[in-house]
């Protein structure tokens, strides 16, 4: 047995032990990519340096031996600058992005590539419940959104965007009715004020999670603007009502023609409500005054993130906070909204479901984008045949969705990379060259991606490919900058990892090895489909 | 295929084979195809996995089917403060060759850049084949490839392990130098031409080949020794560096430098004259003094040496021989004459009466440190090995000398094979190893043929081989070609490279000392530590520490090389000072030019400014100013090297062999290039330099190995001495005129009309105005220095262009 100290607290381990299980033993969380256990170390990340002894030498602690009398520091100024140079440093030659373009186009922040990819294997449902984690009113969208996700589509370069809004209506038309996953009535009550697309979306999200839900309206029905202001041909309302009715489904109740200040105080309501939220649409400082809140120029006051107004308890979100042009926005808001409420009806505190960290490469080279294409439906957008206002046949959206040239990383969530960027405080830009590596997909028959951009060179492919000695492996190739991982000659990465592949897929660290239909499962919270790091 | 498992079936079938396998593979087909590359895992013990990883990871393999001639062009750091870049601009140029191509349309000719091949004296430097061509110049190219292509099959290596025929007694002496940079500037031939000329005049003399007399720059000589009273002249050391001639009456010598192969008439007619005359020449040294000391070699009549004069004096009077001991003096091969010369002595006292312990004693006593760069004290290092468990333990001499601008331990294994395997036998005993390997870049083919020749005449006499002798076993040593990855001089990834594996190193601890080669324990030594232990050994370590300075004892062998005029191989006392080095032994910088800094350490090590060259070469001294004492590479620079190109230089070099393991050093190396790249190209941004030293400082500190944790090390250095010349470059200069994108070149009213520049310009950048002064289109200039280095009158001078940005 070895005696060490690790930030000043004695720890006894086994001979052959390393600095990482030493910490584990403590409880002292190190952070690291390339380690595995099971595996022979890597040495390679160094996010898990260390300080040793009396000098400021770092050495991974993934590898570096356990002996008698070693001092061991983990969390100095230089341990903190090391870690995150290093993640700087992966990011300087990292080529991907973590999110779709449309995704981070999206007021959203849809999942539109899961979608599309759900639609093209036509695992409709799941599509639908995949735009409902973000947008709750996906058929009234489907209908009016100005779609900013088309607009920055990569497609568009080649030829047209991918048909995201129909899609999207595609889902709505033609998915279950009702979300498929409640929670279980929390006990708590919110009253929600205006049954514009903010408070709609409030309402859907707080109805979800279990929370008894109360929507007032001063008018006749529910539907704020989307009602009173859009045409008739843009939006059938039985659009609308099917949507209000999903709502009224999660046990969400709405009283109409009441206007708060007139029929009913804001104390009232804040008496009988465990937390309130404004959502009546563009307010001003007469109508802020008549609620006794404080406005700013734009609206009503709230904090920019967690929509809370100085009123304990007390929310604002959508118009009546600043002027929205989208309806999309608007709901957006109400989703974020109703996240800030709930931790506050949980923790007492408000607080914003934080906003990740998204890679986000460089244009695209022509060469790039046709490569791209080229593992892709290669035709043109799809027209319904029954017109925009149908929308598509099934083998139309089927059609449409498969000519995605899917962006995304399709470990978004289980990155290490993104993750330790972010739990580092790392500017992942720092050493970003103007030369990038390419972009480049490598896609095989079994559905395995490999993306030699985003591989961080950690090797954990190659070392866990080696513990099965019946597939013929990976190793790298080249040295240096241009090392990369490769199968041996004549084999590709999915037969040179053959049975192996599901296991090596969900040990890398990044999105470089990934299957194609992405893995994430639905409903996860993020920190379940997290990786290694943080 | 039946070829491929030929070769296998040859060389071996067990992980360990695969670096061989892939060298005779390659030495078959000049590439490995991927048949071969297959093939090798069916018919071995060898992961798939790992055969492409290995192939591809160490620079001398090529997956491409190359030309019939292979051209490299060396880019050590002497060729490229000489001018590298443009001579491979001008050899691609020459062959047509395209952009993102090697090999030109007719598959004649493969052009490789390449770190170093150790000829550095001679920079700039190709090698075609095994040719080597020394002082190649831009407007030189065509000519080299006519006489390559005049010269036809080449003579080959076999030739030099060929050692003393019939010995003659009572005749003179004639010692031609064969090392690598003699035999680069014709030696061979000198030696053919030599027995012609003798045999016409009936003259009887004994020839013998003799290592390198580290004047290399003086390469290829001749030295005449006339017998003494005792008729015998094989003890009689070299004029040179045997010391003062103050051997017995009689006794006289005459050496003869730059010698070209027709010359030998002359020497002949010179040193032997007829009979009368001799007499009248006097007993005593009477050579004729020629002052064509720093002459490069072309073409001039050979220059007679004076050892007393000036020049000779002051390079050869600092220097003292323990590494290097009877230098010029013994024939590398001839075992019997190294035994003479008191070889084998102190294998014999430490396997006697001294016993391992009582060895080690005496290694710790010296205060012997390791020579390959860090220094560590070799008696710890033999005592960890020693103190290891485990019956089978491994000795390994490093000899993969990957620093450009070095070629130390080259000279010493070509020269000295013996010196370096008695080492190695008497470290094999004290630490209780039986196995040895002696690990040597293949890029040094005439020191692994001198190696394996005198392995098995070691075996032939009984003092190597395994076997027994008086009741203890005899180490067994195989010498193990490298396959030219610099990162192998660190020894966890040469002890990789080894096993057959990517030379990737790994953390250390585990030490090899405890955990090496196969896992057991390993001592990795460097040549020069290993060639200085005999020396200890015989004449005591009382005798080794008084020479230097407190904390760095004995001698060190450097490489001097770069704008220095009498470059070589030189051993000198530690505590030396640079400046006497660099101005007394090498003679400081050519006429005219001012000495500006020197590199000391090459990639690992740093630019120390002229101002600090009262510093002593002692490991402390070194370090605190930033380089290192490095396994012996030093490169002189003079006004017109730019520091920031040097740095740049450097890194590219260690981003290039970084092995691509550890995030700081493949990717923070790269990054800090990219920094240097943009300020040699002008196009630097004001925060480049903060950016710059806080990456360096990370990449040192972040660093898994120490090519990483010292690949800064230039960086920071010219840094902390050179600042101005950084700041300069980020407003557009260039201040030594280097750097292409911040020069221009111009013709001076010097010009005489001659148009030789005109018709040399491979841009077509000047128009042939005969007898009037030409003119540089400064759009069309490649600044590939053609004209001025064509220039016969010296009209073409660099100028500071005004920055475009």
């Amino acid at each position: 047995m070895h005696t060490l100290t690790l930030d000043g607290r004695p720890v006894s381990m086994p001979e052959g032990s390393t600095i990482l299980e030493a910490a584990r033993r403590l409880g002292i969380a190190i952070p690291t990519l390339c380690h595995r256990d099971g595996l022979p170390p890597g040495t390679s990340c160094m996010v898990c340096v260390v300080e040793i002894d009396q000098s400021n030498r770092l050495v991974p602690a993934c590898a570096y031996p356990v002996r008698t009398g070693l001092v061991v520091r983990t969390d100095t100024p230089s341990v903190r600058d090391a870690r995150r140079a290093a993640v700087e440093l992966l990011m300087g030659e990292h080529a991907g992005d973590c999110e779709g373009l449309c995704r981070r186009g999206c007021p959203a922040g849809m999942n539109i590539p899961l979608m599309i990819r759900q639609l093209a294997a036509g695992r409709t449902a799941e599509a639908l419940e995949t735009v409902r984690r973000d947008i709750a009113l996906p058929a009234v969208l489907g209908h009016i959104c100005p779609a900013p996700c088309e607009k920055v589509c990569r497609r568009a370069r080649l030829d047209q965007p991918v048909s995201i809004c129909l899609l999207k209506r595609f889902s709505a038309d033609h998915g279950p009715a009702a979300p498929v996953r409640v929670a279980p009535d929390s006990g708590r009550r919110v009253a929600i004020v205006g049954a514009g697309p903010a408070g709609l979306a409030a309402a859907f999200y707080l109805g979800l999670l279990g929370h008894a839900c109360v929507v007032f309206d001063d008018q006749p029905e529910p539907g704020g603007a989307l009602r009173r202001d859009v045409p008739i041909d843009r939006l059938p309302r039985a659009v609308l009502d099917r949507e209000i009715e999903v709502i009224r489904g999660l046990g969400v109740s709405f009283r109409s023609g009441i206007r708060i200040g007139r029929d009913l105080t804001l104390a009232d309501l804040r008496g009988a409500h465990d937390a309130v939220i404004l959502t009546v649409g563009a307010a001003d400082a007469a109508q802020a005054a008549a609620l006794g809140l404080p406005a700013s120029p734009q609206g009503l006051q709230a904090d920019s993130h967690t929509f809370a107004t100085p009123v304990p308890g007390l929310f604002a979100a959508g118009g009546a906070v600043h002027p929205l042009k989208m309806a999309i926005r608007a709901c957006a808001e109400g989703k974020a909204c109703a996240e800030a409420c709930d931790m506050y009806l949980k923790r007492g505190q408000p607080a914003a479901v934080p906003r990740r960290f998204n890679s986000v490469v460089s244009k695209l080279t022509d060469t790039e984008l046709r490569d791209a294409r080229s593992q892709v439906s290669e035709g043109a957008r799809v027209d319904p045949a029954a017109g925009v206002p149908g929308g598509f046949t099934a083998a139309e959206a089927v059609a449409e969705a498969k000519r995605c040239l899917r962006c995304d990383c399709r470990k978004s969530e289980a990155c290490g990379l993104r993750a330790a960027v972010e739990t580092l405080g790392a500017d992942a830009r720092r050493y970003v060259e103007q030369e990038r590596q390419p972009v480049e997909v490598l896609r095989h028959s079994n559905g395995l991606l490999f993306e030699p951009g985003k591989c961080i060179k950690c090797g954990v492919c190659i070392r866990l490919a080696r513990q099965h000695p019946e597939v013929p492996g990976l190793d790298f190739a080249k040295r240096g900058f241009q090392m990369r991982v490769s199968p041996p000659v004549g084999e590709t990465m999915a037969t040179a990892l053959g049975g192996v592949a599901a296991a090596v897929v969900a040990a890398c660290p990044t999105g470089a090895l990934a299957w194609d239909e992405g893995e994430e499962k639905p409903g996860l919270a993020p920190d379940e489909n997290r990786g290694a790091a943080g | 295929m039946r070829e491929i498992d030929a070769i296998v079936g040859a060389v071996g079938r067990e992980p360990g084979d695969l670096i061989a396998i892939l060298q005779a593979i390659q030495q078959r087909y000049h590439y490995l195809p991927d048949a071969a590359l297959r093939r090798i895992p069916e018919i071995t013990t060898i992961l798939p996995s790992v055969v492409l990883g290995v192939a591809t990871f160490y620079p001398t393999f090529r997956l491409q089917p190359s030309g019939r001639h292979r051209v490299c062009v060396c880019h050590g750091t002497a060729c490229h403060v000489k001018g590298s870049e443009q001579v491979q601009q001008a050899v691609e140029r020459h062959l047509k060759i395209e952009t993102g191509r090697d090999t030109d349309a007719s598959g004649a000719y493969t052009v490789e850049r390449v770190a170093c091949v150790g000829c550095c004296t001679l920079a700039p430097v190709v090698v075609i084949d095994s040719s080597v061509y020394g002082r190649v110049t831009a407007p030189g190219t065509a000519a080299m490839f006519r006489d390559f292509e005049a010269r036809g099959a080449d003579a080959g290596l076999d030739d030099v392990v060929d050692a003393a025929r019939d010995w003659l007694p009572g005749v003179p002496e004639i010692r031609i130098g064969v090392g690598s940079c003699c035999i680069a500037g014709g030696s061979l031939k000198l030696r053919e031409s030599m027995v012609a000329a003798l045999r016409a005049r009936r003259i009887q003399a004994n020839i013998r080949a003799v290592g390198c007399v580290g004047m290399c720059h003086q390469t290829p000589m001749v030295e005449v020794v006339w017998p003494g009273a005792d008729g015998d002249t094989r003890s009689r050391p070299s004029a040179l560096t045997g010391g003062r001639m103050s051997a017995g009456a009689g006794a006289r010598a005459a050496v003869f430098s730059c010698v070209q192969p027709g010359d030998a008439e002359r020497i002949v007619r010179q040193a032997f004259p007829p009979r009368g005359l001799l007499v009248r020449a006097g007993s005593a040294v009477r050579v004729t003094l020629d002052r064509m000391l720093e002459g490069p070699g072309g073409g001039a009549a050979p220059s007679r040496l004076d050892v007393r004069e000036e020049p000779v004096c002051s390079f050869l009077g600092k220097q003292i021989r323990i590494a290097t001991e009877s230098c010029g003096q013994l024939d590398p091969l001839d075992i019997d004459a190294y035994a003479r010369a008191g070889g084998f002595e102190a294998l014999h006292a430490a396997l006697g009466d001294l016993g391992p312990g009582e060895t080690l004693d005496r290694i710790q006593a010296s205060g012997l440190r390791g020579r390959g760069g860090a220094g560590f004290p070799t008696a710890v290092k033999w005592a960890a090995t020693r103190g290891a468990a485990g019956d089978l333990k491994y000795i390994v001499c490093n000899g993969d000398e990957g620093d450009p601008g070095a070629f130390m331990n080259r000279m010493i294994l070509e020269s000295y094979p013996y010196r370096v395997l008695e080492g190695m036998a008497i470290a094999a005993w004290c630490i209780g190893a039986r196995e040895g390997i002696l690990y040597v870049r293949a890029e040094y083919p005439l020191a692994v043929l001198r190696m394996r020749e005198a392995v098995a005449r070691m075996e032939a006499s009984g003092l190597l081989g395994g076997g027994l002798s008086g009741g203890r076993g005899l180490l067994r040593v195989r010498v193990q070609e490298g396959a030219g990855a610099f990162v192998c001089g660190e020894e966890t990834a040469l002890i990789a490279s080894l096993e057959g594996r990517r030379g990737m190193p790994r953390l250390r601890p585990p030490y090899p000392a405890t955990q090496g080669l196969w896992g057991r324990p390993t001592s990795v030594n460097n040549v020069e530590t290993l060639a200085l232990v005999p020396w200890i050994i015989r004449h005591g370590p009382e005798a080794f520490a008084r020479l230097g300075t407190a904390h760095s004892k004995g001698t060190k062998v450097f490489a001097l090389t770069g704008k220095v005029r009498r470059g070589g191989l030189i051993e000198v006392p530690m505590g030396i000072t640079l400046r006497e080095i660099v101005e007394e032994i090498g003679g400081g910088v050519a006429e005219g030019r001012t000495f500006k800094a020197v590199q000391i350490g090459g990639p690992s090590g740093g630019c120390l400014p002229a101002s600090l060259c009262h510093l002593p070469v002692d490991y402390a001294a070194l370090s605190g100013a930033g380089a290192i004492m490095g396994s012996g590479g030093m490169v002189v620079m003079d006004d017109r090297d730019c520091m920031v190109d040097v740095a740049r230089y450097f890194l590219r070099f260690t981003q290039d062999q970084s092995c691509g393991q550890c995030t700081f050093c493949r990717v923070g190396t790269r990054r800090m290039l990219d920094i240097l790249n943009r300020l040699c190209a002008g196009q630097g941004q004001p925060d480049d330099l903060e950016k710059l030293e806080a990456l360096a400082a990370k990449v040192k500190s972040g660093s898994l190995c120490g090519l990483g944790q010292t690949a800064p090390n230039p960086v920071l250095t010219t840094l902390r001495y050179f600042r101005e010349e950084y700041e300069a470059h980020i407003r557009g200069r260039c201040p030594a005129g280097k750097c292409a994108a911040l020069i221009r070149y111009v013709v001076t009213e010097k010009c005489i009309g001659c148009t030789i520049c005109a018709q040399q310009c491979p841009a077509d950048a000047i128009a042939p105005v005969p007898y009037r002064r030409h003119e540089i289109d400064a759009q069309a200039c490649t600044r590939c220095d053609v004209c001025r280095q064509a220039c016969p009158v010296d009209a073409i001078e660099v100028r500071e262009a005004a920055c475009t940005r």
